[in-house]
């Protein structure tokens, strides 16, 4: 299959160096123990992440805390 | 946590019909010496209900005549222009333009001018007096209405014509580099000024604002549309969800200024270089 040699991780993944079920970043996570809060932010992160291509997102934080999203969105039209 | 992140739920309402809509827009003119030169090309786009749009573009790209189309003072060469889904035939009371000169009748004092336009959205009489001093005093104006107009500054005849356009609540504002020929100072105020009563609309005016200052635009719009140079085409669309009032130091409103400045002088090198070529 062409897909093996395209990515050297998939290779490492089909000859089972890299463990699948739990990924790095699961890994980080859980070491992070989020609370609540910045679950709220993070999904609301990755939400806008989804849709879009181009542009930007700005976290504004107070005192510690989150207190606004914001993004600009770029597209191109042509 | 409860007001947090509140700039990305107030989206613009959900585009059912959009209030103006630009359809593969064609304006063509013809120069000193007979040639029929393209100023924009096939244009498309639409400003929903409650929207702030700014166009930006250098000069020559046909962004005033975009807006004498939907102001329904010239016709297009081709494609169309809908308000309200219907073609736009001529000028009328829902749309007031806003020139970057302000077109105030000389021989009217300056409470006289905005007096006339209440008269013409069917204000009674004796309501048009203190409504006109109420616009004034909005625009830091108390007290001057039985100036003429050629006794104020330049910046304070802007006022008055903004005054005057708010005063006859159209639903749609057309602005064509309006605050282009004041001080930065006067230009704050008067940004401020239409953004209050844009915001206190609450979504049910929309505001389409010429510009060719990438600042004023990132400021104030929903979207800002950049256009080509000369004939002029959408290049680029920027959606900007951020509260207001905005600043210049906001680190979102700084990033989407200079991507939108290297685009403009981009473009203009490009269209500087095509010429060249010719």
């Amino acid at each position: 299959m062409t897909l093996e040699t395209a990515s050297p991780y998939l290779d490492r993944v089909a000859s089972g160096v890299v463990d699948t079920s739990r990924s790095q970043a699961d890994d980080q996570l859980a070491e992070l123990s989020l609370t609540e809060e910045e679950k709220l932010v993070l999904a609301r992160v990755a939400d806008i992440l989804r849709k879009i291509q181009f542009g930007t997102v700005v976290l504004v934080v107070q005192d510690g805390k989150v207190v606004q999203v914001e993004m600009a969105e770029k597209f191109r039209l042509r | 946590m409860g007001e947090t992140m509140q700039a990305l739920s107030s989206k613009p309402p959900a585009p059912a019909e959009p209030k103006l809509a630009v359809r593969e827009l064609v304006m063509t003119r013809r120069t000193a010496s007979g040639e029929t030169v393209t100023a924009t090309d096939r244009l498309t786009f639409d400003v929903a209900t409650g929207e702030f749009v700014c166009l930006l573009g250098p000069s020559g790209s046909g962004k005033t005549l975009l807006l004498n189309v939907l102001a329904g003072l010239e016709a297009p060469t081709s494609g169309e222009a809908l308000l309200d889904g219907r073609p736009i035939s001529g000028p009328g009371p829902d749309r007031v333009v806003l020139f970057q000169e302000p077109s105030l009748f000389p021989w009217l004092s300056v409470r006289g001018n905005i007096e006339l336009a209440l008269e013409l959205v069917g204000f009674a009489a004796s309501e048009r007096r203190a409504a006109a001093d109420r616009w004034l005093a909005r625009v830091h104006l108390a007290g001057w209405g039985d100036a003429q107009p050629h006794e104020l500054s330049a910046g304070m005849r802007q006022r008055v014509a903004l005054a005057r356009a708010l005063a006859a609540d159209p639903d749609v504002l057309l602005c064509d580099e309006p605050f282009g020929a004041l001080d930065a100072l006067a230009r704050e105020l008067l940004q401020r000024e239409l953004q209050g009563v844009w915001l206190g609309s609450e979504g049910t005016k929309t505001l389409l604002f010429v510009t060719h200052n990438v600042r004023e635009a990132a400021l104030l719009a929903d979207r800002v549309l950049v256009m080509s140079a000369a004939p002029g085409r959408l290049l680029e669309e920027f959606r900007i969800h951020a509260p207001r009032p905005r600043s210049l130091d906001d680190v979102l409103v700084a990033r989407v200024v200079s991507e939108i400045h290297d685009l403009l002088m981009r473009e203009v090198d490009a269209s500087v270089a095509r010429e060249m070529a010719r």
